[in-house]
């Protein structure tokens, strides 16, 4: 594929600020923020806990209201944006939570169906099929009759990353999808979500901690104190703390 | 499995199978307390016609302000009665003299009261054949029959009588003979009921004038409206110190007399409040509980992009199961305790049509308040802590 101009960003922040609190308890955690993620790639932001991170994550979301500054994405500003412009944007977009948040009295089926019916496209005809084909994709095809206390935590954090797939969202956002996870399978999920965002073109904006899977971010933006502190990949000198990263960080 | 909507309210309240138990059946409780209230209430209402039911008649002529047979029929002149005679269409008719006399009760020797009823002998006054085929043995001055249902334990009295023995009774001061029984069925309101001949009645109740009845029964020829025969009856005596009524009409009179002046439908009126707000207090506590457990969940689902509408619709949808599993289940019981309490106080205790859609709808609302006060936590989950 050609990209005959330059794409528009997935996601666009300019001069964001956001607190919380109000008053003399007023703590300011995000200050004049501004970032730009590119359609397509798989972005990690970093940085160390209370950072804000988390909050800048639920902002992109729509989760959250913005207070000050302006935050676009998929094209449309969030700012001022009513109930309903917060709701829609939320559903374009997929999200993969530090715990996996399963519905505990739905089987892993009808929890990814969710996805599906939120879309308003659960009961279309191929509605099952194509949950199927996800949990196949994540690995989980023999497991979709079960609840999720019948399954591991690797394979819960499959079941969510199938339930925030299945409707094709143009976004996937991840607050450290891998903190439940041992190491191994913490890999093999983020792979998988590589894997899928690629084959569908997806932007990804995920937090992590995680050391071990830098290098299959396409970019790292490190955050400080409410501040983007550094962004990678320029070139290796530049990465802000080079003895917390692998050797192999980048694929650009 | 193409529904287009995931029955969440279902899956979440049977995930745990014994719960779901413990909740229906706290509605259930709560809907049976209303089925006996409401089915007490209308067995006292009905206790006060059973008298009714035991004269075969089409129209009846009462006082004016009389309450109902018994006890407070009120009285008038027997001339009415003649009058009423001779209306086109009137077929029979026949005087019911009513008192309550002392007696001194075959049961145990205390003293007592039984109603009597003194009645003509050559018409057919009662609709219960048993007592009708007794009503010629009567004519014998002095001889009464005496209703099996008295308070009391009257078995080896009965028994005497079955026996064939005629054994005598003091009432109102003379020496009457037992010459049998008959059934009218329980009753709340009175102790014993006798019934004699009108002549009898007479020589027991030495204050009361022949001429001064206290009921009036007319029986139409077959095939005449009941309705305009009791108009056209009416106009022809044209007295306001009576009034003429269908039986079932005047049925209504009565219970209607004890709905208005008893304070019997205010006290199950307030067991029914009793039991609605029970109900909803199960309701909501299970409700609220229900959404406290999910509210992670539910938060979650709000992050996916459902809206608080969908939530809600989550919670009304437990309601409306709450109300099907509570309701069927406590209908069928109180059908079943309808029954068991009729047989043992010998009373129709019936399951009307009218009353399972009242009690159905009042369960609804009930639900649906509880639904009400639950549903506002949702609110409170907040989609942008589930990260
Ligand atoms: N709901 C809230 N109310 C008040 N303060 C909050 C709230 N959420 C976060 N904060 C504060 O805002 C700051 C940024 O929080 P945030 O969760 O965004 O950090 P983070 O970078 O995600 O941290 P971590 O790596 O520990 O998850 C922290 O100091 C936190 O204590
Ligand atoms: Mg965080």
């Amino acid at each position: 594929m050609t990209t005959a101009s330059p794409p528009r960003p997935a996601i666009r922040i300019a001069h964001l600020n956001h607190w919380y609190g109000e008053g003399d308890l007023r703590r300011l955690v995000l200050r004049d923020l501004s970032l730009s993620v590119e359609r397509g790639k798989t972005t990690f932001l970093m940085g160390p806990s209370g950072c804000g991170k988390t909050t800048l994550l639920t902002l992109v979301g729509a989760l959250r209201s913005v207070m000050d500054g302006s935050v676009q994405v998929l094209g449309r500003e969030l700012s001022g944006a009513d109930e309903t412009a917060l709701v829609e944007t939320r559903r374009r977009a997929g999200f993969i939570f530090q715990h996996h948040n399963l519905h505990r009295s739905l089987t892993v089926l009808q929890n990814v169906r969710m996805g599906l019916e939120v879309k308003g496209e659960a009961g279309k005809r191929d509605a099952i099929d194509r949950c199927l084909e996800v949990l196949s994709a994540v690995g989980l095809a023999d497991h979709v009759h079960k609840y999720q206390d019948q399954i591991s935590g690797g394979q819960k954090q499959r079941a969510a990353v199938a339930r925030a797939l299945v409707g094709k969202p143009e976004l996937l956002l991840a607050d450290e999808p891998t903190a439940a996870l041992d190491s191994k399978t913490g890999r093999e999920v983020i792979e998988l979500v590589q894997r899928l965002a690629a084959e569908r073109g997806m932007t990804v904006l995920m937090v992590t901690h995680d050391n071990r899977i830098l290098d299959i971010a396409d970019r790292i933006v490190e955050i400080e104190d409410g501040r983007i502190l550094s962004e990678a990949p320029p070139k290796a000198d530049a990465i802000p703390h080079p003895e917390r990263l692998p050797t192999v960080w980048t694929r650009v | 499995m193409l529904r287009a909507r995931t029955p969440l309210g279902w899956l979440q309240l049977t995930h745990s199978k014994s719960r779901f138990i413990v909740a229906s059946a706290g509605v259930g409780f709560a809907v049976l307390l209303v089925f006996m209230q409401l089915g007490f209430m209308n067995m006292l209402f009905d206790s006060t016609t059973v008298i009714h039911q035991q004269f075969k008649t089409d129209l009846v002529i009462m006082s004016a302000d009389a309450e109902g047979i018994v006890p407070d029929s009120g009285s008038f002149s027997r001339r009415r009665l003649i009058q009423a005679a001779g209306v086109p269409g009137v077929a029979d008719w026949a005087e019911v003299y009513i008192g309550t006399l002392n007696w001194t009760k075959p049961s145990d020797g205390t003293l007592g009261a039984v109603v009597v009823f003194g009645v003509p002998t050559d018409v057919r006054v009662f609709a219960n054949s048993a007592l009708d085929a007794q009503m010629p043995l009567l004519r014998t001055s002095g001889t009464m029959l005496i209703d099996e249902g008295s308070r009391g334990d009257y078995r080896a009295f009965f028994a005497r009588i079955a026996a064939g023995e005629q054994p005598q009774v003091k009432l109102a001061g003379e020496t009457v003979t037992a010459i049998g029984t008959f059934n009218f069925g329980s009753s709340f309101g009175t102790e014993a009921y006798g019934v004699v001949s009108r002549e009898t009645f007479l020589q027991l109740d030495r204050s009361r004038h022949p001429g001064v009845i206290n009921m009036g029964l007319v029986t139409v020829t077959p095939g005449v409206d009941l309705a305009s025969m009791a108009d056209a009856v009416s106009k022809a005596i044209g007295a306001t110190e009576v009034k003429v009524w269908t039986m079932p009409d005047f049925m209504e009179v009565t219970r209607d007399f004890l709905r208005v002046n008893s304070p019997i439908a205010t006290i199950f009126t307030f067991g029914v409040l009793v039991g609605l707000f029970v109900g909803a207090v199960i309701v909501v506590q299970i409700l609220t509980s229900d959404v406290q457990d999910h509210l992670g969940e539910y938060a979650t689902f709000k992050a996916m992009g459902f809206k608080n509408r969908y939530l809600l619709g989550i919670v009304y949808e437990q309601s409306a199961i709450l109300t099907v599993f509570g309701f069927l289940p406590a209908l069928l019981l109180s059908i079943l305790l309808y029954r068991l309490v009729g047989a043992a106080v010998a009373m129709d205790m019936n399951m009307t049509w009218s009353r399972v859609g009242w009690v159905f709808a009042l369960t609804v609302g009930m639900c649906l308040a509880a639904g009400t006060i639950a549903v506002r936590r949702i609110y409170s989950a907040d989609p942008a802590e589930v990260f």
